[in-house]
């Protein structure tokens, strides 16, 4: 049985079908990457699976229940965390609080939920800026943070938006170890929208292309890089011949 | 017991708060004995009446960031179930109350539920709306004494179970007592689960549910405290003033000063609601009695009033406590 698994899911805005008959399953323990130009879907896509939009035909099933249409906070509890593409950036809580909150998701006791968040904050490298509002750091420890909230929730599938967008090649390395991190020692099954090919491509055992709200291709990340559908759409002549 | 042990826990303050909340305490303790005129007096119970009001207004409306106009009606709903139960059954003040916030808490699921799908200005609109409703139905309802309102009957002696005495210094003690209590209460729910997860709903609505926040559930539990701390207010304004009818407990004046002083002391904070209101309550009294009564100068009291909030809200909308705070930071 497929851990996530969805069917022909539908989203319509209106006129705009943004997610057309996307099927596709994700395995206990795998890392996929969900790749495809500006405006293919890919964020609808992700915000069907977790609760934000409202898929208008399709199926979620998640560890063999059936999550369509739960709303996101259900989702997160059946075990699905999420981070987002654009994170706010607030400054009314400090680091440590907002990976509490996370932490509360599963307990109802403070103290607990601070030792909890503080040993996410160390398992990332993050000890040093817990005291510090999120308005006061770099876009790496932002997003960096947006992952320790999530990872506080204790979730199995973890579905990160772009989570290295707007970082530089020394961060996204270190984003890429963060995440081979998390997979290796919490045993998280990862499912990663994007762009960055460098860090799509090494670390993801299956990659799923979508254009124009439809799946164009699925398989692994060296038969992607040679499939002509994804060339055309996506990659360009340029990256597949560099490699 | 743990529960307890985190409503007194104060120690993660700043050594000055710490210093001047006990000060500040000793101040109240003794206050009854320096010879205060009644006029102070009365200030001065107003001054934590609303204070209470304002703790309350402060879990929705400052931790959970939801622009709440509507406590008005949970004002009449605890006082108008202390003075009927009194004048219908004679049922002592220490009954009716619970049981009037028991209905506060009731009513505030009835109509939190609802009122939870708006969000932003259409949801301030609408607190105000069932307000209104309320207080529409109350100077209307023959029963409950429509627009005379309702007098409580006075007993000869004090009465402890009638809460009625004849010295304001046992007011000021009663409403001291449960002063302490909101005070303990919200230093235990600003830590609280419920209490970070406003916080978060504040912050980012959309990030708090991918993080197993039901946004809407606890808002409405919000609510509810809210609605609970406002209407204990109510019932001692009942027993206080013995008199109540839909226009002093149930006026959107009301709702919009609750809200105004958390907001000037700085909403979402600790002592906000209680600098807010020792700022406005006796700036609201002294103005209204000393220039109010002047001639020609009916209503510039209310001009003073708002200008002074136009100006704190202008400098720095996280209020009196956020223009603090901000020159500590600048002095370490």
């Amino acid at each position: 049985m497929a851990f996530l698994e969805v069917t022909d899911l539908v989203k319509d805005f209106g006129g705009v079908v943004a997610n057309n008959q996307v099927s596709f399953q994700i395995n206990h323990g795998e890392i996929i990457g969900l790749i495809g130009p500006n405006g293919a879907g890919k964020t609808t896509l992700f915000n069907c699976i977790v609760g934000y939009h409202k898929p208008n035909s399709g199926k979620v099933i998640f560890k063999g229940k059936e999550i369509t249409g739960f709303k996101p906070f259900m989702t997160n509890r059946e075990g699905i965390g999420r981070t987002f593409q654009i994170m706010k950036v607030t400054a009314g809580m400090t680091v440590l609080e907002n990976v509490m909150v996370g932490a509360f998701c599963r307990t109802d006791d403070r103290h607990f939920a601070k030792v909890e968040a503080a040993a996410i904050l160390g398992f990332l490298g993050l000890e040093s800026v817990k005291t510090y509002h999120l308005n006061e750091l770099p876009i790496a420890s932002q997003k960096k943070i947006g992952l320790a909230r999530a990872l506080a929730t204790q979730p199995e599938l973890l579905m990160l938006d772009e989570v290295a967008s707007g970082l530089n090649p020394k961060e996204t390395e270190e984003m890429v170890g963060l995440l081979k991190k998390i997979h290796q020692e919490k045993k998280i099954t990862l499912f990663l929208i994007e762009h960055v090919m460098e860090v799509v491509m090494p670390i993801s055992e299956r990659v799923i292309v979508l254009d124009g709200g439809e799946k164009i291709a699925e398989g692994l990340p060296k038969d992607i890089v040679k499939n002509e559908r994804v060339i055309k759409a996506y990659l360009g002549e340029k990256y597949a011949k560099g490699l | 017991m743990d529960t307890l042990k985190d409503a007194v826990d104060f120690r993660d303050f700043s050594k000055p708060e710490k210093v001047g909340f006990a000060i500040f305490s000793l101040f109240l303790l003794i206050f009854p004995w320096l010879g205060a005129g009644s006029f102070v007096k009365v200030v001065m119970i107003q001054f934590l009446l609303f204070s209470l009001f304002g703790m309350g207004w402060n879990t929705i409306g400052g931790y959970g960031g939801q622009v709440e106009l509507g406590k008005a009606q949970y004002v009449g709903i605890g006082a108008y179930t202390v003075a009927l139960m009194m004048v219908w059954w004679k049922i002592p003040f220490w009954v009716s109350m619970p049981i009037g916030v028991l209905i506060a808490i009731g009513y505030s699921f009835i109509i939190g539920y609802p009122l939870f799908r708006l969000k932003g200005h259409y949801f301030a609109i609408a607190t105000i709306c069932t307000s209104l409703v309320l207080q529409d139905i109350f100077i209307n309802w023959k029963l409950v004494g429509a627009a005379k309102g309702i007098e409580l009957p006075i007993h000869k002696h004090p009465d402890f179970l009638y809460m009625q005495f004849k010295s304001d210094t046992y007011y000021f003690y009663f409403i001291m007592a449960l002063f302490y209590v909101a005070i303990f209460y919200m230093n235990w729910f600003r830590k609280s689960k419920l209490g970070y997860q406003l916080r978060m709903i504040k912050e980012d609505e959309e990030a708090a549910e991918s993080l197993g926040i039901d946004a809407r559930w606890c808002k409405i539990k919000a609510y509810s405290i809210a609605s609970a701390f406002v209407a204990v207010g109510g019932g001692f304004l009942a027993v206080y003033n013995l008199y109540i009818d839909p226009y002093s407990v149930m006026d959107l004046d009301l709702s919009i000063k609750i809200a105004l002083m958390s907001m000037l002391g700085g909403a979402g904070s600790m002592w906000g609601p209680i600098i807010g209101s020792a700022f406005l309550v006796p700036l609201d009294r002294f103005l209204g009695s000393w220039l109010g009564a002047q001639k020609g100068l009916i209503g510039i009291d209310f001009m003073i009033y708002s200008a002074l909030i136009m100006i704190v809200s202008a400098y720095q909308p996280r209020g009196i406590w956020g223009i603090i705070e901000q020159f500590r930071k600048r002095g370490t």
